[in-house]
C-alpha cells in the first residue's frame, strides 16, 4: 500500500517536471519536442557525448558520496565545495613541487596529499562542533569563502606560471595526467576510480564496524553514547572521510581535466554533491546512479544550448524544482497518518 | 461560595479510568492542595479543567454557571490560569511581550506603554517582584515563574492551578513564592497547587484533596489532618499482598558506592552511599526526578560522578567509559527506550548487537558478520516472542514495535551471561499487564542465578514486590534504607514526601 502512494507520487513528479521544462523551453522560443530530441541526441547520439557524461559525473560522485558519509553521521557538511578546493590545491602543489618524483608517485602523492588536506578542512568544522557546540553548517560554510579565495590568492601568487601572467598555476606535466582511457574521448580513468570507491565506501559503511557506529551515531547520538559509542570519535571520523572524499574530486578535476590549478575549478561541484546524497538518500550505490543521472542532464542540457541556444540553466531550475518535489511529496499526495502497529505482547 | 465545582468527573483511556467519579471544590480565597502519586490523576483532572482533554462524564460549575471549555483559549478567557511544570515563556522575548503575547491588542499597534504600567501594578500589588523590560532568559527560574503567574494575572485569572510549583525553586525562593500564595489568596484568588510535598501541604493549604488510581479518596481540612495521615491516605494503607521471594544468602558486595556526589544544578547527587550483594534486589524509591536517573547514569558511567568513590567487584570505577563498564558486568536498562536504550531507526539485530558489535560472535577484524546477526535475532525474536511486523522480522527496524516487544529487545540485550549488576530504571514503565510480568519474572530470575539488581521505580507495588532492600530518594540524596520485608507504605511515602529521614545504617 505505501508504494503505491510513492507510484503515485512518481508520477505526479515526473508531469510537473516534464510541464515546467516544457513551459520554460517555450519561453525560450524554441519548439519543445525539437529541444527534448536535442537534449537527447546530446547523450546518446556520439559515443563522445556519452563519455562525456561519465566525465561529469566522476567529481560529483565523490562529493555526493562525501556528503553522504557525513549525513549519516549527523555531521551536516555543507562544506564539500570548500573541500574540493582545498584538495585541487593540495595536489597541484605537491606535483608541481616534487617534479623529480616518478609519475605515479606524483599521482599517489597528490591523492594522499589532497585527502588529508580536505580532510583536516572539514576536521575545523568537526573540531568545533564537539568543542564548543559551533553549528557545523554555518562553520563549513564560510569555510567554503575562505578555501575558495585561498585558491584565488595561491593562482595569483605562489602557485601562479611564471611564465604567464593569467591567475592559474602552470601545467601539470604529462606524467602525472591520470590516463585517458577512449580517446579521443575525456573519458579517464578518475571514473573508475570514483566506482572503486563508491564500492569500498558502500563496504566500509555497510559492512564493518565502523559503518555501524557512524550509522547508530547519525540516528541517535544519545543512545549512542549510552551504549558505549564515542560520539566525539565518530563525528571526527565521519568529517574526516568526508572532507577527503570531496577533495578527491578536486584531485581529479587537476589531474585529468584542468591539468593545472585555475579558479573557479568546482563549478558548485560541492553544493551539487549535497544535493545528489539527498536524492540517494545516503546511500553510497545511489549516489552513484544519481551522480550519472545528474551529468547526464547537463550533457543533454549543454547540447540544447550549443544548438538551438536555449540555456542551459533550465537544468538546474529543473533540479531544483525535482528535489523540492520530492522532499515535499507529502504535499502533493499526503500519506496517511503513521499508524504505529498495536501493542501486542 | 464556591467559585469552582467539579461533579462526577470522569475520563478514560483506552478504556482505563484516569478519572473516575471525582467530585471537589474550591472557594475563593482557597489554597487547595491536590494530592497523590505519579498517576493517580491530577494531571488529567487540571487538564479537563483547563479544556485540553473532555470529560467523559460530570460537570463543571465555575462562578455558579456550568460551562464546558473546548481548549485552554476558553478557560483563560472565563479566568482560569495554568502555569505548568515546565514553564511557557519565549526566552528571547522581555517580560512585557511574553505577558501580552497572544493578547488581542486595542489597535493596530502594541501599547507596551500600558501593558507596563498594568504589569507593574500587579507586581506590587502581589509583590510579584521582575523586571518588565528583562528578557526571559537573563531571569532566574523563580523570576520566571513569577513571570507565569502575572502572565495568568494580566489574563484576569480568578483561579490559578500551578502544576509542582516548587519543584524546581530553592527554599528561598519558596518561601517567597508562598507570601505571594497568601497574597493572592488575601484578594480572594482561588488557588489549586498540585505537589507530593507534605511540608509545603502542611504549611500552605487550607483543604487538601487526595486522589489514590484515579478515584477520590476524600477531601480534609489541612488543620485537622497530620502528615502521616495523608500519606497513608495517598497511597493506600489496606494491606497488599505480598509474595515473598526467598532472600538469596546475602553474598559478597557486588557494588559500593561510597560518598558518591554529582555537581548539578538542581538535585544533585550528594553523599551516597550504597552497597548491592550478590543475588540481591536493591530498590530506590522516590518521586520522579529526585536524583534516581542520574544515580543509574553515574553507576552506567553515562556521566561521571565528581566525588566520592564506586567501586564494582572491588575494583574502582573512576574514568572507564561505558563500554568498559558494560563488559566488566554492568548492565542497564534505561527508563527512556527511545532516546537511551535504542537506536530507533535500526532494526531489531543491529540493536541486539549494540553492546557487543565488536567483537564475536557479531563482527570479525571490523567485518560485521550478517548472518549470524540474523540468526542471533531470530533466536531472541523466538525465545522472547517479540511480535515483529514484515517478513524479514529480525530486520523490523525497532520503532515499529510496541513498547512491550521494545522493552523486550533491551532486556534480550542487557540481560546477558557477562551481566553482573542489572540496573533497572523504570523497566515496566509504559507496559501492558503481560510485558510488566514478563520483565519482573525475568529480574527475579536473575536474582536467583546470583546477579545484582537495582530496581529504580516510581511504582511502589513494584519496589515492595520485588526488592531485598529498599533505599528511598528525596533531592539528590538517599533518606532511607529499609529491609524490603518489613518496610510499610506509609513509612516510605514519608520518606519520598521528604517528612522524615531515617538514620542511615547500612
Amino acid at each position: 500500500m505505501k508504494k503505491k502512494v510513492t507510484l503515485i507520487q512518481s508520477v505526479w513528479i515526473v508531469i510537473i517536471t516534464l510541464t515546467c521544462a516544457t513551459l520554460l523551453i517555450l519561453i525560450s522560443g524554441a519548439s519543445p519536442i525539437e529541444a527534448i530530441s536535442l537534449f537527447f541526441n546530446g547523450i546518446f547520439g556520439s559515443l563522445n557525448g556519452s563519455m562525456e557524461v561519465f566525465v561529469k559525473a566522476t567529481p560529483l560522485i565523490f562529493t555526493g558520496l562525501a556528503c553522504a558519509v557525513a549525513f549519516r553521521t549527523g555531521f551536516f557538511n555543507i562544506g564539500a565545495e570548500g573541500q574540493f578546493y582545498i584538495g585541487a590545491l593540495a595536489s597541484a602543489f605537491v606535483v608541481l613541487q616534487f617534479d623529480g618524483v616518478s609519475g605515479v608517485g606524483r599521482i599517489l602523492l597528490a591523492f594522499i596529499a589532497g585527502f588529508i588536506g580536505g580532510g583536516i578542512w572539514a576536521l575545523i568544522a568537526a573540531f568545533l562542533k564537539s568543542k564548543f557546540g559551533i553549528s557545523e553548517i554555518i562553520v563549513t560554510i564560510m569555510l567554503n569563502y575562505i578555501a575558495i579565495n585561498i585558491v584565488g590568492i595561491a593562482v595569483r601568487t605562489f602557485m601562479m606560471d611564471p611564465n604567464g601572467n593569467l591567475p592559474q598555476s602552470a601545467k601539470i606535466d604529462k606524467s602525472v595526467c591520470l590516463m585517458q582511457v577512449l580517446k579521443p574521448t575525456r573519458l579517464h580513468i578518475g571514473f573508475f576510480i570514483a566506482i572503486a570507491v563508491v564500492i569500498l565506501v558502500w563496504i566500509v559503511l555497510e559492512k564493518t564496524t565502523i559503518g555501524y557506529e557512524l550509522r547508530a551515531v547519525g540516528y541517535n547520538k544519545r543512545g549512542a553514547a549510552c551504549n558505549g559509542i564515542s560520539i566525539t570519535k565518530n563525528i571526527i571520523l565521519s568529517s574526516f572521510l568526508s572532507g577527503g572524499l570531496a577533495a578527491l574530486a578536486g584531485v581529479i578535476e587537476v589531474l585529468a581535466i584542468q591539468k593545472k590549478l585555475v579558479e573557479n575549478i568546482s563549478a558548485d561541484c560541492g553544493f551539487t554533491g549535497i544535493l545528489i546524497a539527498l536524492l540517494a538518500k545516503n546511500h553510497p550505490i545511489g549516489v552513484l546512479f544519481v551522480a550519472i543521472f545528474y551529468a547526464s542532464m547537463q550533457v543533454g542540457a549543454s547540447s540544447m544550448q550549443r544548438q538551438m541556444g536555449i540555456p542551459s540553466s533550465i537544468v538546474n531550475i529543473l533540479m531544483g524544482l525535482i528535489v523540492i518535489l520530492i522532499l515535499g511529496k507529502q504535499l502533493i499526495c499526503p500519506k496517511k497518518k503513521k499508524v504505529r502497529e498495536e501493542k501486542v505482547c | 461560595m464556591a467559585i469552582l465545582e467539579m461533579k462526577h468527573i470522569s475520563k478514560s483511556f483506552f478504556g482505563v479510568y484516569a478519572n473516575e467519579d471525582i467530585t471537589f471544590c474550591v472557594e475563593a480565597g482557597e489554597i487547595h492542595a491536590l494530592l497523590g502519586e505519579n498517576g493517580a490523576g491530577k494531571t488529567t483532572l487540571m487538564n479537563i479543567l483547563f479544556g485540553l482533554y473532555k470529560a467523559d462524564k460530570g460537570e463543571i460549575i465555575w462562578q455558579g454557571n456550568k460551562v464546558s471549555f473546548h481548549s485552554p483559549k476558553d478557560a483563560i478567557n472565563a479566568g482560569i490560569g495554568m502555569v505548568h511544570q515546565h514553564f511557557s515563556l519565549v526566552n528571547a522575548m522581555t517580560v512585557v511581550d511574553n505577558i501580552i503575547l497572544g493578547m488581542q491588542s486595542d489597535g493596530l499597534f502594541i501599547n507596551r506603554k500600558k501593558a507596563k504600567e498594568k504589569i507593574k501594578q500587579y507586581s506590587k500589588q502581589y509583590n510579584l517582584q521582575v523586571n518588565p523590560d528583562a528578557y526571559v532568559e537573563t531571569l532566574s527560574v523563580g523570576e520566571r515563574q513569577r513571570v507565569e503567574i502575572l502572565k495568568s494575572l494580566y489574563r484576569g485569572a480568578k483561579l490559578l492551578i500551578l502544576d509542582e510549583p516548587t519543584g524546581v525553586l530553592t527554599p528561598e525562593e519558596t518561601n517567597t513564592f508562598f507570601e505571594v500564595l497568601r497574597k493572592l489568596k488575601k484578594e480572594g484568588h482561588g488557588i489549586i497547587i498540585i505537589t507530593h510535598r507534605m511540608n509545603e501541604i502542611m504549611e500552605i493549604s487550607d483543604r487538601v484533596t487526595i486522589l489514590r488510581n484515579g478515584k477520590l479518596v476524600n477531601t480534609v481540612v489541612t488543620k485537622e489532618t497530620t502528615k502521616e495521615q495523608l500519606s497513608i491516605k495517598m497511597i493506600g494503607a489496606e494491606l497488599e499482598k505480598r509474595e515473598y521471594i526467598p532472600s538469596m544468602e546475602k553474598g559478597k558486595v557486588v557494588l559500593q558506592l561510597q560518598n558518591v556526589c554529582l555537581k548539578k544544578k538542581r538535585n544533585p547527587l550528594e553523599n551516597i552511599n550504597l552497597q548491592i550483594h550478590e543475588g540481591e534486589i536493591v530498590g530506590v524509591a522516590g518521586v520522579e526526578g529526585n536524583g534516581q536517573k542520574d544515580l543509574a547514569e553515574v553507576i552506567t558511567g553515562i556521566q561521571k560522578h565528581t566525588k566520592g568513590s564506586i567501586e564494582f567487584l572491588q575494583e574502582p570505577l573512576e574514568k572507564q567509559s561505558v563500554r568498559t563498564r558494560f563488559e566488566k558486568g554492568i548492565s542497564y536498562i534505561s527508563d527512556d527506550r527511545h532516546n537511551d536504550g535504542l537506536i530507533m531507526d535500526m532494526s531489531v539485530m543491529e540493536n541486539l548487537a549494540l553492546r557487543t558489535y565488536r567483537g564475536l560472535p557479531f563482527s570479525k577484524f571490523c567485518f560485521l558478520n550478517k548472518r549470524k546477526m540474523e540468526e542471533i535475532g531470530k533466536k531472541v525474536i523466538e525465545t522472547y516472542q517479540v511480535k515483529t511486523s514484515g517478513t524479514l522480522k529480525e530486520a523490523t527496524p525497532v520503532k515499529l514495535l510496541s513498547g512491550g516487544n521494545q522493552q523486550k529487545v533491551i532486556i534480550a540485550r542487557e540481560v546477558c551471561d557477562t551481566a553482573k549488576l542489572i540496573i533497572a530504571n523504570q523497566p515496566t514503565r509504559g507496559l501492558d499487564i503481560g510485558a510488566i510480568d514478563f520483565v519482573r519474572t525475568t529480574l527475579i530470575e536473575q536474582k536467583k542465578k546470583g546477579k545484582s539488581v537495582l530496581l529504580i521505580s516510581a511504582d511502589l507495588e513494584e519496589i515492595l514486590e520485588l526488592s531485598d532492600r529498599i533505599a528511598v530518594m528525596f533531592g539528590g540524596k538517599i533518606v532511607g534504607i529499609l529491609d524490603g520485608k518489613t518496610a510499610t507504605r506509609q513509612k516510605i511515602g514519608l520518606l519520598m514526601g521528604g517528612v522524615i529521614k531515617e538514620d542511615m545504617e547500612q
